[in-house]
């Protein structure tokens, strides 16, 4: 026996069938450290680890460990409750019966090991039969709604992005199906303590009446996890899965919407999953649903339901109600609807959060996106299980014409050559080819040399429209991007491309002092802390307060109650406060489109990032870490199928191939920044060098008359103009504080897709509220 | 320490300036014209200043002295990383016409005290720290090829003297003999027209230069002076120039040979080439003050074994130490000196510095006893 170590089980003092509680405790033991064997388990409470499994654990068990008795005690338990039989309380004693235990071991009727005295012949536990009795079939939605965490419902903040991500991630992929340039409104509505309202409205197609429950009450429900295409979504769990969190946590129905055309009734449902059967059980129109019939008929209907929807002629909304936590900043759903918006600048986002706060992404785009061509997998992509699974689904043709028909890039001479490789006849029959012959077909394909994956299959957003995005949304004076050629990675094809955008100042400081007053009037903000994180956009709540603290006002203080003379304070404080200061490097990383916002650590794009030396491009960067600067990054990787290191799709596996076309992407955006920042600082350096000489000139006037009568004013004059002479470029630029430079752009040759912004004028920056007469009342 | 010696801010009185003074204030009005005039034609006013570095100097094998050489720093006004360099420049040009105008002198810092004030507008002052003022003094030295004396600028006194000489000291006669412990002061400035020597006022010998202060005070404490009829000096470390300036005055007026005993360690080696062939730094003071027939008596490298020494007074050479000793045996006037280079390199192998107060673990007086007059009998010096 393997377990020369000391292993207790120990029941409870009280226990009875119902709750006993088991203990392994063991030193030494080699079985131990593989199984997933948790301290305590009470016996109405199935074990997390999928119960299933217990049978399992069994089998591979040796027949004389002690595990086998912690299992066979809970599968007793569970028959027991049926019979009603008494249990056999065991107490093991240690180390003094080591020994015996193992001297026992050998005989597998005593397999338990739990042969104390001798005298008491140990029972088994349970029999098979008994085990059989607790062994069922587990539904999709059981499994996932005990591992919610799986799907990013980790926690009530993740939840809320979570259900947004995927209602959100939905309406594009649909619209984009469709050829309909997307418009999503974003509604997040606190309803009680921890519990918000969200609701998802786009113009899309539509969902025929009778789909409408499976899409939104059935977990693994989808149209898109059959084909190898480049989509956002793909397993089909994503929004059933937040329903079901919802239903889960506020008991609330999933409220449905759907129209398909103007003329045609839209269909109205509340639905709840049943998470036994994975089925979605409908409760309004007594199972049915409720058709509400279009034009001014319906609007009444809609009223009278208490239905949300924005009027449009066609289109989805789906209402969740679930346990959430709204937070701002890292990982919210405003970090992620205004990534969304940099990466798809075709759609028009509307976004009202908690506090009635309205936010619009604008399009910069009116085209939507090429469609993404569906390929056939590449026979590098492939794994062994998946080539035997391909050649049994295949109907019978012989091996030639199965690669050729099946896989992207294979020719006949290549079919030849890999079949040869493997010792195969290529006119041997699909039917023939058993799993040895898969193996040898599997070895040959990676011996054999093989052109790469067609990479047309691919969209990515291009260059033009990633500068729009970043200046729609980002604050800043300088924008660029650049798109890497196609490449592949283990046979898939994959495409990189990266923009920046470089804000040199804040938006706080370009504000002039008519402005700010303006702003203070029109806003709503209860305090000047909201009214700076609201108004100005990139600023943060530490930057406010920062602010606030310098203009030495209280934070609560009210905006359209200032008093002109804290106005004053409060406008010097938003001009010399660095906002900037220890500000780093913003990466923003994008996997077909879709915001990944967490696990950065863990993302080859941040590794990426932090692998490549700022400091040539004029950026201040420490080993090791992301560089510091008013800067944002964004990556985007396009691929058919994108890497991700788990499950949750939350971070990009470290390819090479894919490391270095990210790295090659960066240089080319980074060369681009540094040309820019150089030219910047040179200006910067010209006027500073007025300064210093102008500082000393009098000084040096002085000093030479001291010396040699010579008048001194008259000295200065000339020193003075031999100085304007020098600085005369300083000179040139000084009168738009050393910026001017933007308004020559054939002066700085950047080559194509940068964008220099004159900052002030940047309409992303500053958020004008505008006063409707509706929400004075409210 | 007549270091804050304030000067006198009173509208200044018609000096009479000596024929010195008004070759430097030639120079000074030189220096200023030149500035109005590159101002009058556009021009940008700069200066070249000679440079003082190692690679600035060569060693003349003919007058055994180091030399400054030709090259020279360009120091430019409208330069970013020089302005402020020249208007300091100009600063302390000024400053010294004060000094002359008004016909006093002042210390290095009652120089900065008067210089230093906030320009103008600005929260940034003309100098922040003496160091800054004493290498711009160093600059318009060379740049003017003045030396600090004509320039009515002098350093603390640092360095003492005894023996058998009399000297006038601003017309005070000092009888050196007669210094008690302290001995005389060195001053800073000993030009002639301070520090008169005379040929028959001194008896003594020669000159024996020690390293410190607390050596010094050994060699006076037995009456070295007295009983072997010599002058005793010393530096305190690196000789100040007063020093160096008095024993080359006494080596070439009064014919006096000039014996060193200084420690055994590359700073003792570096001390003695500064008296021998001048310093670095003030290449182009070396023919006023330098002194090639200087010799070093000690302590030797031998010394060890020689004088039979305990193995507690070693220490250790750093890696600093080997670097300089390295660097001091390239030196081009230690190059050709098998005796030196043997010297400098028995050190190294040695691994250990002496200092000469090592030799006190003999007997106290043993270094003014034995050693020094064994070396001097011997006639076994380096040289």
């Amino acid at each position: 026996m393997g377990c020369g170590g000391l292993i207790v089980l120990r029941m409870s003092a009280n226990s009875g069938p119902d709750d006993q509680f088991l203990y392994a405790e063991r030193a030494g033991c080699p079985w131990y450290a593989g199984i997933p064997c948790r301290p305590a388990l009470g016996s109405d409470e199935t074990c997390r680890y999928n119960p299933h499994n217990w049978y399992k654990l069994t089998t591979y068990l040796p027949a004389a460990h002690p595990h086998r008795q912690y299992i066979g005690d809970v599968a007793l338990a569970t028959a027991k409750r049926k019979k009603a039989k008494p249990t056999t309380k065991k107490k093991q004693q240690p180390a003094k019966k080591k020994s015996a235990r193992n001297a026992q071991s050998k005989s597998k009727s005593e397999s338990n090991g739990a042969a104390t005295n001798g005298a008491v012949r140990p029972k088994r536990r349970t029999t098979a039969k008994a085990m059989a009795a607790s062994q069922r079939d587990i539904s999709v939605s059981e499994f996932f709604s005990k591992n919610r965490h799986l799907l990013g419902f980790d926690n009530p903040r993740k939840a809320l992005l979570t259900t947004v991500k995927e209602a959100v991630d939905n309406s594009l992929d649909a619209c984009e199906e469709a050829g309909i340039l997307p418009e999503i409104w974003v509604h997040v509505q606190q309803t009680g303590n921890n519990r918000y309202k969200v609701g998802i409205q786009d113009n899309g197609p539509g969902i025929l009446k009778k789909q409408i429950p499976l899409i939104f009450g059935k977990l693994l429900y989808g149209s898109k996890f059959h084909r190898l295409r480049q989509s956002r979504g793909q397993q089909g769990i994503g929004i059933s899965a937040a329903g079901m969190y919802g239903v889960q946590t506020t008991g609330k129905p999933v409220k449905i919407i759907s129209k398909v055309s103007p003329r045609k009734p839209a269909h109205y449902y509340e639905i709840q999953i049943d998470t036994k059967k994975n089925q979605p059980r409908i409760l309004n129109g007594r199972g049915e649903g409720v058709d509400i019939p279009p034009g001014e008929k319906g609007a009444r209907a809609i009223d009278k339901h208490g239905i949300e929807w924005v009027d449009a002629p066609h289109g989805t909304r789906v209402t969740i109600e679930l346990e959430a936590k709204f937070v701002r900043g890292r990982g919210s759903v405003d970090e992620y609807l205004q990534q969304t918006a940099i990466a798809n600048p075709h759609i028009t986002l509307h976004y009202v959060d908690p506090d009635d706060y309205e936010y619009a992404y604008g399009r910069s785009a009116e085209k939507l996106p090429p469609e993404p061509k569906e390929i056939k997998p590449h026979p590098y992509g492939v794994e062994l299980g998946r080539l035997a699974t391909m050649v049994e689904d295949a109907e019978a043709m012989t091996l030639s014409e199965f690669f050729r028909t099946k896989f992207s890039r294979v020719t006949p001479a290549v079919a030849k050559r890999i079949c040869q490789t493997a010792g195969v006849s290529t006119r041997s029959n699909t039917r023939k080819v058993g799993r040895r012959e898969a193996d040898l077909l599997y070895q040959a394909i990676q011996k054999t040399k093989i052109s790469a994956p067609a990479t047309d299959c691919i969209c990515p957003i291009g260059e033009d429209l990633i500068l729009k995005g970043l200046h729609e949304v980002v604050p800043g004076e300088f924008y660029t991007a650049a798109m890497r050629p196609p490449a592949v990675y283990r046979g898939n094809p994959f495409q990189i491309e990266v923009g920046l955008a470089y804000g040199g100042t804040a938006p706080t400081q370009n504000v002039t002092r008519e402005l700010l007053l303006e702003l203070l009037e029109e806003t709503d903000a209860r305090t000047v802390r909201q009214f700076l994180i609201y108004t100005f956009n990139g600023l943060g709540p530490d930057a406010a307060d920062k602010i606030i603290k310098a203009a030495g006002l209280g934070t609560r203080q009210t905006p359209g109650k200032m008093k002109p003379k804290e106005v004053d304070k409060f406008f010097t404080a938003m001009k010399n406060v660095n906002i900037a200061d220890g500000q780093s490097m913003e990466v923003m990383r994008y996997a077909n489109r879709v915001p990944l916002q967490f696990q950065q650590a863990a993302c080859a794009v941040t590794q990426t990032v932090t692998g490549t030396n700022w400091r040539s491009y004029g950026l201040s960067q420490s080993r090791g870490s992301l560089p510091r600067g008013p800067v944002s990054l964004m990556v985007h990787i396009a691929s058919v199928w994108v890497p991700f290191t788990s499950e949750s799709k939350e971070a990009i596996a470290n390819y090479p191939e894919i490391q270095k076309e990210i790295r090659l992407g960066l240089q080319a955006v980074g060369r681009k920044l540094g040309m820019y920042l150089r030219r910047r600082l040179k200006v910067k350096q010209q006027s500073d060098r007025r300064e210093i000489f102008m500082r000393y000139l009098k000084e040096v006037a002085t000093a030479v008359s001291d010396i040699n009568g010579v008048k001194q004013s008259e000295l200065y004059e000339q020193l003075i103009k031999v100085a304007k002479r020098r600085t005369a470029e300083a000179d040139m630029k000084l009168d738009d504080r050393g910026r001017r430079i933007n308004e020559k752009p054939e002066e700085l040759n950047l080559g194509d897709n940068v964008l220099i912004v004159d900052p002030t004028q940047h309409k992303a920056a500053i958020n004008r509220v505008e006063i409707e007469e509706e929400a004075d009342e409210q | 320490m007549a270091k804050r010696r304030t000067v006198k801010t009173a509208r200044k009185a018609a000096v009479k300036l000596s024929p010195r003074d008004k070759k430097t204030m030639a120079r000074l009005n030189g220096l200023a014209d030149r500035v109005v005039s590159s101002a009058k034609a556009r021009r940008d006013p700069y200066v070249d200043i000679p440079s003082r570095t190692l690679s600035n100097i060569r060693y003349s094998p003919r007058k055994r002295i180091i030399e400054m050489g030709p090259s020279k720093n360009r120091r430019q006004l409208f330069d970013l990383s020089q302005a402020k360099a020249y208007m300091r420049t100009l600063l302390v040009a000024s400053g010294c016409k004060t000094l002359l105008d008004q016909g006093k002198s002042t210390s290095l810092r009652g120089l900065f005290y008067m210089l230093k004030r906030t320009i103008e507008d600005t929260k940034e002052n003309t100098f922040d720290v003496q160091n800054e003022c004493d290498t711009i003094i160093e600059d318009v030295e060379v740049l003017l090829e003045s030396i600090r004396e004509e320039l009515h600028l002098y350093a603390e006194n640092r360095g003492a003297m005894v023996g058998n000489i009399t000297l006038t000291d601003r017309g005070d006669p000092i009888n050196c003999a007669r210094m008690g412990s302290g001995g005389y002061a060195i001053p800073s400035i000993v030009e002639p027209e301070v520090v008169e020597l005379e040929r028959k006022k001194c008896d003594a010998k020669f000159i024996l230069h020690v390293e410190k202060g607390t050596v010094w005070q050994r060699f006076n404490e037995d009456k070295f002076w007295e009983k072997h009829n010599c002058i005793l000096t010393h530096g305190a470390g690196q000789p100040p120039r007063g020093v160096r300036r008095l024993l080359f005055r006494m080596h070439n007026e009064l014919k006096l040979p000039v014996y060193c005993v200084l420690d055994n360690d590359p700073w003792g080696y570096y001390i003695y080439s500064v008296l021998k062939q001048g310093s670095i730094n003030l290449a182009f003071e070396s023919q006023r003050m330098a002194i090639p027939d200087a010799k070093y008596l000690g302590l030797r490298s031998i010394d060890f074994d020689r004088c039979e020494l305990a193995d507690s007074v070693k220490i250790a050479l750093n890696d600093n130490d080997k670097k300089r000793a390295k660097q001091i045996a390239n030196y081009p006037w230690f190059e050709k000196k098998p005796k030196w280079q043997r010297e400098i390199k028995k050190m190294i192998s040695n691994d250990f510095k002496l200092e000469v107060e090592s030799l006190i673990s003999k007997d106290i007086s043993y270094v003014t006893e034995v050693y020094v007059p064994e070396r001097l009998e011997a006639r076994d010096w380096l040289d």
